[in-house]
């Protein structure tokens, strides 16, 4: 454990200068770097805004140059146009401007349509054809004098000239001129950079060669042409592209600005470098700077920090030799800072140890008496608990047995009540069906009584049947006796017929007649005679018929009287019957009762039963559980027993480690 | 760390602060209402007079007073005129300058005031977006629709003889025009001769006389740029009093006797600069620098915002009944 403690041991000033010193080297790094770019972009703004400015003034001066130039031609030009002189007084005029001006010592001179060249006496300008000279074709082409193209006079000397129609009211077409040359162009060109480092050079638009430039060799060479640097092909490129904004070509910041009144661009460029120059000799400044300051700064953390650790470590090494259980040391303390405070801490804090050890090495002394005395306790609590356990486990036992019988009885009670409930649904249906039965019969009670009434009404009808009969009887005599009066009627209708015909015979031929009638009542007679027989036997035939009808009915009669007393009878029995099933239905209806009465019990006695299954259930629950719990008791009381052996053990150990602290 | 991040915050904070009032400020003060524009003018002419009237009413529509002071071409006129804006606090200053060279000086004795410059347009570098701005039409369009019209004519022929008149030395119009038109040429990759190139001064007699002698030259000549309609119809009246039909006459600015020149058949072109559009896009230009502080959402503004670009149109015999 020592050996690691040391190994991760790392000193409050370590970390002190291990975190601030880092940190405070980032944040100057930090500084240092957003410094410098922001240094750098101003510089560079600055650059570019002092090259523009620069230029823009460059171009001005030379315009300026060129103007002031130009109106000395215009002034000359106008005058001549305003005198209208003569030809030698115009030659006077022109000799008086040779070597008025070092910017055109040549002076002006004129050409006319003819070829016709006039210029200062003194003058070395050599013309061998004034209509073809660029001077003269580019003069035609404007009435103010104005600058043309560059180019290489008759001595080979590179020169731009300014030219004009010279209206001198001759009504001829003249030219007048004045060179200027290159070379001192580009004088005046670079003698007005207005900054360090800087260059430019003038460009004709028109042609794209270069009108000025400092190194004389490149004046009215095509920019952009062979063997020139490739910076010079870059600007070609800008100037075609009609691009004129600033840029970076080729390592050169590059501006560009038109001199007004010509087609001339100015140029102008400065190497990056230089102007970076300046940045380079702040980047060291300021690296020398964050340097020192670094240093510095570790040297006063240091200090600082040892300074006010110093009392820390004495501090330190207290604690370290309290930590081995060395008490009698002691603190000084200096001053009222934090770490005076913590001092004074120690110093009560070792005094409170000091109490407090001594008083534990008596309690360890008594609790080791005390440990004792609890292992005796426990040992007898463990006999008594091993003791109850025994009678636990056997109460269980009892329980459990009372439990299986109780068990039983609930479920043979359960059976039964089942049963009874079976009985208690047939009961029922028998009482239904014993009800049914009940009306049934009763109905067939009143169907019989019924039976025998229409019985009783069929035998009075059958005897008024009869007593009809009889009267029928007695009528068909009364007709009989009719009958035999009619036949005696044609009897004597007969014999009178006869005597009639006898009488009509004796009469002759008058009675001939009479005889016929006679004749005709005679047949009428014998066939009334013939019907009265026929109608007397038909009456005997009815007669007959009545009788036995009469016989007949009274047979019915007495047929129907048997049947009658027959229904009475079974009235009687259906009576009876009808008695008996009602009898049987209250008696069903009080089995049914009683049936109720025991379902309601064996119920009662299966719910009890179960109920007292579920106590013994429960008894028999709790009694292990006791039972557990006993056995619990002794193992804890071996425990308690085990744990006063350590407490002892335990209060030996802490007796001896106090006596290891030395107070 | 934390502390220059709370640096950091507390400056996010005050910028939020500044815009914040800022913007509010704008809501304020943009109901239009209540502006005061001075018009300061070179001097009048005939399109300086038309733009002015269209001004005067754009104003009056918008609700906003405007004060005219004609400076009549003297510059100290001119510089009474800002003193005065700023002396009885206007809102902003409308400025048509006597000489674009002194627009620097007329933007510092204005101050705070924005200054919208119209008509002139001064050098860029004097520009500042939403501060001082020029409302104009791009004068290299104009050469530009001139280059055009004479590359359609003469498609044909693979040399054309060009004239050019110019106006003033070094004015906007004369050099945006002049460019504009010889760069369009220059892009065609037509062999072009220009066989004269002259400051006329804007003026007609001048480029009549200009082309008198020209024609003496005996030089060839197909056609005749100039950067306005005054100097074309001097050109026109030299060719006239010369007997020369062959020559092709262009213009700008579609003036009065310009068209009637179309009309007659002696000029072949000119374009027509909006006097009442570049009038009406100052007003507004004015209104939105005095109100909002921003110009960004009037029509034809520049990207940088320097600008306010009022369309050219091209006329033409075809279409020149449009502008008489």
């Amino acid at each position: 454990m020592e050996q690691t403690k040391e190994n991760k041991f790392l000193s409050i000033k370590t970390k002190l200068l291990g975190t601030v010193i880092p940190v405070v080297i980032v944040l100057i790094v930090v500084l240092l770097l957003v410094a410098y770019n922001v240094c750098a972009g101003i510089i560079e703004d600055d650059s570019r805004d002092l090259l523009e400015a620069s230029v823009s003034n460059q171009a001005s001066r030379i315009e300026a140059w060129l103007n002031e130039n130009l109106a000395a031609f215009q002034i000359v030009k106008e005058t001549i146009e305003d005198v209208q002189p003569k030809e030698a007084d115009l030659q006077k005029m022109l000799d008086s401007y040779y070597g008025y001006n070092s910017n055109y010592p040549e002076g002006l001179y004129i050409a006319d349509s003819t070829g016709k060249m006039q210029k200062a006496t003194e003058s070395a300008k050599q013309e061998s054809d004034p209509l073809n000279s660029t001077w003269y074709k580019e003069g035609l082409t404007r009435i103010n004098m104005a600058y043309g193209s560059a180019y290489q006079n008759a001595e080979g000397i590179n020169v731009i000239s300014a030219s004009g129609i010279l209206n001198d009211g001759t009504g001829e077409i003249k030219v007048i001129s004045a060179d200027v040359t290159l070379e001192r162009i580009s004088i005046i060109v670079n003698s007005f950079i207005e900054m360090d480092g800087a260059e430019a050079f003038l460009v004709d638009l028109n042609t794209g060669t270069i009108l000025a430039h400092r190194d004389s060799e490149l004046i009215s060479q095509k920019l952009g042409g062979e063997g020139q640097p490739v910076f010079y092909g870059d600007v070609a490129a800008k100037i075609t592209e009609a691009d004129y904004d600033f840029c970076t070509l080729d390592g050169n910041m590059t501006v560009f600005e038109k001199v007004n009144g010509t087609n001339w661009i100015l140029v102008s460029y400065i190497p990056t470098g230089v102007v970076l120059a300046d940045l380079a000799k702040l980047r060291t400044i300021m690296l020398i700077i964050s340097i020192i300051a670094i240093l510095l700064l570790c040297v006063v953390v240091e200090r600082m920090t040892h300074m006010v650790i110093k009392p820390v470590k004495k501090l330190t090494e207290t604690i370290t030799s309290m930590s081995s259980g060395d008490f009698t040391v002691s603190v000084s303390t200096k001053g009222n800072d934090e770490i005076a405070v913590m001092s004074r801490s120690v110093e009560k804090f070792i005094a409170s140890m000091r109490s407090m050890i001594s008083s534990m090495g008596d309690i360890s002394g008594k609790l080791k008496g005390q440990a004792l005395s609890c292992d005796d306790v426990s040992h007898d609590m463990n006999d008594a608990a091993n003791i109850q356990a025994q009678s636990m486990s056997e109460l269980n036992m009892t329980v459990d047995q009372l439990s299986i019988s109780v068990n039983e009885i609930a479920e043979n009670a359960t059976m039964l009540a089942g049963y009874v409930a079976d009985t208690k649904t047939d009961s029922d249906a028998v009482e239904e069906k014993m009800r049914e039965t009940v009306d049934v019969s009763e109905k067939g009670r009143t169907d019989m009584k019924r039976v025998g009434e229409a019985l009783e009404n069929i035998k009075l009808s059958v005897q008024n049947l009869e007593t009809a009969v009889n009267k029928v009887g007695t009528a068909s005599g009364e007709i009989v006796q009719i009958v035999q009066f009619i036949g005696n009627i044609a009897e004597e209708t007969n014999l009178l017929s006869l005597n009639a015909s006898i009488e009509a015979a004796r009469a002759g031929e008058a009675g001939k007649g009479f005889a016929v009638v006679a004749t005709e009542i005679g047949k009428l007679a014998q066939n009334s005679a013939e019907s009265v027989e026929n109608i007397a036997r038909l009456i005997n035939q009815i007669n007959l018929l009545v009788e036995d009808a009469v016989r007949q009915a009274g047979d019915s009669v007495g047929e129907i009287s048997d049947s009658t007393e027959l229904i009475h009878t079974a009235v009687d029995t259906f009576d009876l019957i009808f008695q008996n099933v009602q009898d049987t239905s209250q008696l069903i209806e009080s089995v049914v009762e009683k049936v109720n009465q025991v379902d309601q019990v064996a119920t009662n006695v299966a719910a009890i039963s179960e109920e007292q299954a579920a106590s013994s259930d429960e008894i028999l629950a709790t009694s292990e559980a006791m039972l557990a719990q006993a056995k619990g008791i002794s193992e804890n009381s071996e425990q308690v027993a085990e744990e006063a052996k350590n407490l002892a053990t335990s209060s030996e150990n802490l007796a001896g480690q106090v006596q290891q602290f030395q107070i | 760390m934390k502390k220059s991040l709370s640096i950091l915050l507390v400056i996010a904070l005050w910028v939020c602060c500044l815009c914040g009032c800022g913007s509010e400020q704008a809501a304020e003060d943009g109901k239009g209402d209540d502006v005061r524009i001075l018009m300061t003018l070179s001097s009048a002419d005939t399109f300086r007079n038309i733009l002015v009237n269209q001004a005067q009413q754009t104003a009056k529509e918008s609700g906003v007073t405007l004060d005219l002071f004609d400076a009549d071409g003297n510059l100290e006129n001119q510089v009474s005129h800002i003193k005065k804006a700023v002396s009885e606090g206007y809102d902003v200053i409308m400025c048509g300058p006597v000489n674009v060279d002194t627009a620097k000086e007329i933007t510092v004795l204005a101050g705070d005031i924005p200054v919208v410059f119209y008509n002139s347009c001064p050098d860029e570098s004097v520009l500042k977006a939403d501060k001082y701005m020029y409302v104009g039409s791009s004068e290299e369009v104009a050469g530009g629709y001139q280059a055009e019209y004479i590359l359609e004519k003469f498609a044909s022929k693979e040399e054309i003889n060009v004239a050019i008149f110019k106006g003033e030395k070094n004015h906007s119009g004369t050099v945006g025009r002049t460019d504009g038109l010889k760069s369009g040429l220059k892009e065609s990759g037509e062999k072009i001769n220009y066989v004269f190139e002259d400051f006329a001064t804007w003026d007609q007699a001048t480029a009549e006389k200009y082309f008198d002698i020209f024609l003496k030259t005996g030089q060839p000549c197909d056609v005749v740029a100039c950067n306005n309609d005054s100097m074309a119809l001097g050109v026109i009246a030299s060719c006239k009093k010369a007997g020369r039909n062959d020559i092709m006459v262009l213009g700008v600015d579609a003036t009065a006797d310009g068209c009637a020149a179309i009309e007659a058949g002696d000029m072949a072109f000119t374009v027509y600069q909006s006097a009442t559009g570049q009038g009406e896009a100052a007003v507004k230009t004015a209104i939105a620098l005095a109100t909002g502080g921003s110009a960004s959402n009037i029509e034809g503004v520049t990207e940088d915002g320097k600008y306010v670009w009022v369309p050219f149109e091209r006329v033409d015999s075809s279409n020149v009944k449009n502008y008489e």
